[in-house]
């Protein structure tokens, strides 16, 4: 007596699937697995000709990995694509052409030199009639068509390693419109352009959109996903987390939806009263590009440094490490003056533990008892002379300590979970007896169990009396586990929150363009 | 955590590390060999051919180990075989000058450690590819040995100093007593000082070395200090035993020792590899080599065994990474 | 989006129009001609122009390989065996096509091997050369037999010595070939994929671009090419030797680097090559002309390569 009358179906199921007839392409429930992380968890989404589809979501929420499956560069591993309703396979950039979708990248897939017509028509040349040579008057005027289009004055014939960023981008957007794609991809395109090219690259962006061109634009800036997106899709944790439409919608509600309530997961921390100053960084500026950069980190505190990927985090702890070459201002460690490359930094107990644990921290090929003495080696062995003996030992007190799960000390690292090659870097600084440990997005790639484990023992460090500065991309860590923080944008520092102001909202609203 | 009880209850068992089991492949293939050779040859098992085979060896291990050292480092050093000639003609003059042969010596090692360091220097602090820098430098070392001695030949060393080369001790070779001394010493310096396990870290991941403190630049000028020091020892070895110096006097041993090393299970990609190794590398090249040469093989043939056996080497090592 | 001012960045300027090689060339052309009288005069210029042929015909596929991020020391070995099976084909047979085609045989299999090696078993490009290096020099002395190869008709020897249009046979073939080479590289979509293929494979793969084979393809051009010199070799100094070309690799890595094509991100030139080759024919003349010996020559070469290669290094090490 109640199902008859309410037949309408409701508002949010509209809303899921909005009316529009067949999508574009469609995707159904992608997953993609990497060692360690799960980058894309059976994610769906659509899109439809004409329309701007803004895809939002905080650092390694998963869009740059969904994008490389929508273009081919990477096979995802369970999950079906369809193009106007049709199953298809993309498994190669050349499947994703044939589509018609395009990219822009935001590393550059440009070839420094070779000009800018040629980059655009890399892979598409044109043939001349002379068999086997190419015409190349008709490849700049082309290029002079697309180059026309988007507003950049830049000679088709100038070597594309002589452009600035913002130029090469454009050159990037050049190269994905000439393709005449009917689905485009864009990563954060205008990261690094100026207003005047933004501006032209959203007046072409809506004559595609008139034509019927589907746009998936990532942007971090609030203020373009309103002015352009038609709609939104926010992603974390490589989960689909919902949709929402811009008049629906308001900035603060979206950035609820990516930082989320994450997992209940908290780290215990045993907060006190921080010692004497351990890390003072007074008006720092690299090569690297960050300038102007003050800090102050004491011993028994943990110190968060947040802001976007690019914002300057690295280069900071890279700068304090003695790794890149500092311009002006001072570091000072323990009250010292510091200064020379790492190996002074190493000896004068400070400690990185860089962002990429791969390429950075670990010598995969040798074995965890080779990796846990390589930087304690000169305190370890003080007569220069190595002994194994002694070098297993002081591993297997490591191992003991950080509850390192390896079958034995003599395993390549290579051969660990991404948690206990973490362990590892720690490790090897606690043989080297660092007091100032730099850690640079300690938990990227690491399961829940394991980062609870190592937060566990960076508050023992600090216990213990060591300073911590902590990078970190996960909003919901540093609030948990920092007494302070600072936040970075643009390679500068733009604020410091206290305890008290540290929460998400504060991070990402400080951290985020616009506003 | 149950991953952690894992560890704590991991019985503990005999240990072969993958180094170890690599080196006794490698002895088990010489015994081979040399059973191979006993059984088609009359000449091989008798002791002249035994001795000739360990002194060959042992000229080719002093420029082997050195280049060990560079390739551990995740570099290479071509400029060992020219090295040799250059420094056996200036250490050549001098005995020839002074009538010294400790002075000899002195300038033999000086020459070679230097143009070691050089190699070094433009590796570590100039950042060209080793590759390029010490091929560079074979030419101009080439080139500067046959200006220095104009086409003439030094001969005619005092017998004291020739002893180092051809001399016998026992009945042994003294280049033979050389070699393992060497051998020692190397493996003592890789596998038992702090330099020689910063070299292997250097050699896997020069950019983690870097970032654990390591000094790079200084670690690498010293390993291309310790191949050009060892190519003089070479040098001297050689000149000692021929009695005289011309411009092409190890001209044609760059190649053979990369060799050397290679079959010894050094990875080209660095951080892999032990001087060890390298003897038994040199041991089983010599004996194919000698074996060639007991078989009546033309010598025409063995640069070309000799390069086949660098690309095979490095193509089965590069098979064992991507199978880990 | 005021903190995005830095986009505004100027193209950086732009090299002087003046390549640093041509300077270098210039100043030893005025330092020789001061030197030695003889120096300028037409018949030695001339020279000068004959006797870079061979190295012209070595360093311009050198380039394209060096381009790529790859080396090639095989060059002058295989070239010494083409030679010697140019000259035993010629002398058997006494037919010229039959002992080009040898030779070009010869060049293309080592240049496929080569090509085989670095791009399908990924093997370094240099160590792979060098391993064929030693295969080359092995078949040129079991070929030979340690023996030089005499007795070569007067037809070939008049490909180097002979006159076309009054113009010498040696700088035709170079003038051809340089040419083919400018072609090559300016005008089709091999050359621009040689540039990529140096200075970003990635692009080339998401571009759909099977690249593996332009790589094989640019070792056997440099192999062929090996074979075309080895005619020129020959005939020069008329006969086939088995160390005829040891090194001289060398002479063309030499050019290539000194022309300022760099061995990092596919940034070269031809015409660069080409004044790199005639800056070691220049050096080699005047060395000779002031009766320096050969061996001096070559360590002079030796550290004007190392100083061109450190100069690539200041260079490609600005931001």
């Amino acid at each position: 007596m109640r199902a008859a009358v309410k037949s309408p179906p409701a508002p949010e199921v509209v809303e899921e699937k909005p009316d529009l007839g067949t999508p574009l392409l469609e995707l159904k429930g992608i997953s993609k697995q990497f060692p360690g992380v799960k980058a894309l968890d059976d994610v769906s989404f659509a899109i439809w000709p004409g329309e701007v589809h803004m895809l939002l979501g905080e650092n390694g929420a998963g869009k740059s990995s969904l994008m490389k499956c929508l273009c081919g560069a990477y096979q995802a591993d369970t999950g079906a694509y369809f193009h106007m309703g049709e199953k298809v396979e993309i498994r190669t950039p050349t499947d994703a052409k044939k589509l018609g979708i395009a990219v822009i990248f935001q590393e550059f897939s440009l070839v420094p030199y070779l000009d800018v017509a040629q980059n655009i028509f890399l892979g598409r040349e044109f043939k001349s009639k002379i068999p086997g040579l190419l015409d190349r008057r008709r490849l700049y005027a082309e290029a002079q068509k697309v180059l026309d289009r988007i507003g950049l004055e830049v000679d088709p014939r100038t070597k594309v390693h002589t452009l600035g960023v913002a130029q090469q981008q454009m050159v990037e957007i050049a190269k994905a419109l000439s393709q005449d794609a009917s689905i485009l991809v864009m990563d954060e395109p205008t990261a690094a352009l100026s207003d005047r090219e933004t501006e032209r690259l959203f007046a072409v962006m809506r004559q595609l959109q008139a034509k019927g061109t589907a746009i998936v634009y990532i942007s971090h800036r609030m203020a373009e996903v309103f002015a352009l997106g038609d709609r939104i899709t926010v992603l974390r944790d490589g989960k689909n987390v919902g949709h929402a439409v811009p008049g629906e919608t308001s900035p603060d509600q979206l950035v609820r939806m990516m930082v989320g309530r994450t997992v209940d997961m908290s780290y215990p921390r045993n907060f006190r009263a921080p010692g004497d100053v351990v890390l003072e960084l007074k008006d720092i500026s690299a090569t690297t590009g960050i300038a102007d950069i003050n800090l102050v980190v004491r011993a028994g505190e943990i110190v968060g440094l947040c802001g976007l990927v690019g914002s300057g985090r690295t280069e900071v702890a890279r700068a304090v490490f003695g790794a890149d070459a500092i311009t002006s201002g001072e570091v000072r460690v323990f009250g010292r003056i510091k200064q020379g490359g790492p190996d002074v930094a190493a000896t004068e107990g400070i400690a990185l533990i860089p962002e990429s644990r791969k390429t950075e921290g670990l010598a995969l090929i040798r074995t965890v008892s080779d990796n846990l003495a390589v930087a304690g080696l000169p305190k370890l062995f003080p007569n220069h002379l190595f002994s194994p003996g002694r070098a297993r030992r002081s591993a297997e007190a490591l191992i003991k300590r950080l509850r390192i799960a390896t079958p034995s000390p003599n395993q390549s690292v290579g051969l660990l979970s991404g948690g206990n090659q973490q362990k590892v870097v720690i490790g090897k600084w606690l043989a080297a007896g660092a007091r100032l440990f730099i850690f640079d997005e300690p938990t990227r790639g690491i399961d829940v169990g394991a980062k609870s484990e190592i937060f566990a023992l960076i508050d023992q460090l600090v216990a213990e009396g060591a300073a911590v500065l902590m990078i970190s991309s996960e909003q919901a860590e540093i609030v948990h586990v920092c007494d302070r923080a600072y936040v970075m944008r643009g390679r500068r520092i733009v604020g410091e929150l206290s305890r008290s102001e540290l929460s998400e909202e504060n991070i990402v609203r400080m951290g985020m363009h616009d506003e | 955590m149950s991953m952690s009880s894992q560890t704590a209850g991991a019985t503990p068992r005999l240990h072969l590390s993958k180094d170890v089991v690599q080196v006794i492949y490698r002895l088990l293939a010489a015994g081979l060999l040399c059973v191979v050779l006993a059984v088609v040859t009359d000449s091989f098992l008798s002791t002249n051919n035994i001795l000739n085979v360990l002194r060959q060896a042992s000229l080719l291990f002093f420029l082997a180990s050195g280049l060990t050292l560079v390739i551990l480092s995740g570099g290479l050093d071509l400029s060992v075989g020219a090295n040799i000639g250059l420094s056996a003609c200036l250490a050549a003059t001098v005995i020839k000058a002074t009538g010294s042969p400790v002075l000899g010596t002195l300038a033999g090692l000086g020459s070679g450690t230097l143009v070691g360091v050089c190699n070094g220097l433009m590796v570590a602090k100039l950042r060209i590819p080793s590759f390029i820098a010490t091929y560079g430098m074979l030419w101009v070392l080439h080139g500067l040995t046959y200006y220095y001695m104009g086409g003439e030949t030094i001969h005619g060393f005092p017998p004291g100093f020739r002893q180092i080369g051809s001399g016998y001790f026992l009945g042994i070779p003294i280049p033979v007593y050389l070699m393992l001394g060497f051998l020692a010493a190397g493996t003592f310096f890789a596998q038992r000082t702090v330099w020689g396990q910063q070299i292997y870290a250097i050699g896997a991941n020069p950019v983690a070395a870097r970032l654990c403190g390591i000094p790079v630049d200084r670690r690498l000028i010293l390993v291309y200090a310790f191949s050009g020091a060892m190519a003089g020892v070479a040098s001297l070895v050689f000149l000692a035993r021929l009695n005289s110096a011309e411009g092409d006097i190890g001209e044609a041993l760059t190649l053979p020792a990369v060799a050397a090393v290679l079959i010894g299970g050094a990875s080209l990609f660095g951080g892999v590899g032990t001087v060890f190794g390298t003897f038994v590398g040199a041991l089983i090249l010599t004996l194919v080599l000698n074996g060639m040469n007991l078989l009546a093989v033309n010598a025409s043939w063995q640069p070309l065994v000799t390069g086949v056996i660098v690309v095979l080497a490095v193509w089965l090592d590069m098979i064992g990474r991507r199978r880990t | 989006m005021s903190d995005h001012a830095l986009s505004a960045a100027q193209p950086r300027p732009r090299l002087p129009a003046i390549p640093g090689v041509a300077i270098v060339l210039v100043a030893l052309a005025l330092v020789f001609a001061a030197i030695s009288p003889n120096f300028l005069s037409t018949g030695n210029l001339s020279n000068i122009l004959v006797q870079s042929v061979i190295l012209l015909l070595l360093a311009m596929p050198m380039t394209l390989i060096i381009m790529t991020e790859g080396l090639d020391l095989s060059m002058g070995a295989v070239l010494t065996l083409a030679s010697l099976v140019l000259a035993l084909t010629v002398v058997s047979t006494q037919s010229l096509v039959l002992g080009l085609a040898g030779a070009v045989g010869v060049g293309l299999a080592f240049g496929f091997v080569n090509g085989w090696l670095v791009s399908s078993l990924r093997i370094p490009p240099f160590v792979a050369t060098l391993g064929t290096l030693g295969v080359a020099q092995g078949l040129a002395l079991i070929v030979s037999d340690g023996q030089s190869v005499v007795g070569i008709p007067r037809f070939l020897r008049q490909v180097y010595s002979g006159e076309t249009a009054g113009i010498p046979n040696p700088i035709l073939i170079g003038a051809a070939f340089y040419a083919l080479f400018h072609v090559l590289l300016y005008h089709t979509k091999f050359g621009v994929y040689i540039r990529a293929l140096g200075g970003n494979r990635d692009a080339l793969t998401l571009a759909g671009v099977k690249w593996q084979r332009m790589l094989v393809a640019v070792y056997m051009l440099g192999g062929a090419m090996a074979g075309v010199a080895a005619l020129l070799l020959t005939a020069r100094i008329n006969a086939g030797h088995p160390t005829a070309a040891i090194g001289m690799e060398f002479d063309a890595i030499a050019a290539v680097a000194l022309g300022g094509t760099s061995f990092e991100r596919g940034n070269g030139w031809i015409f660069g090559t080409l004044l790199g080759v005639l800056t070691v024919g220049v050096l080699r003349n005047g060395l000779n002309l002031m009766a320096v010996p050969s061996s001096a020559q070559v360590a002079a070469t030796g550290a004007l390569v190392i100083v061109a290669l450190f100069l690539d290094g200041l260079r490609s090490r600005k931001p």
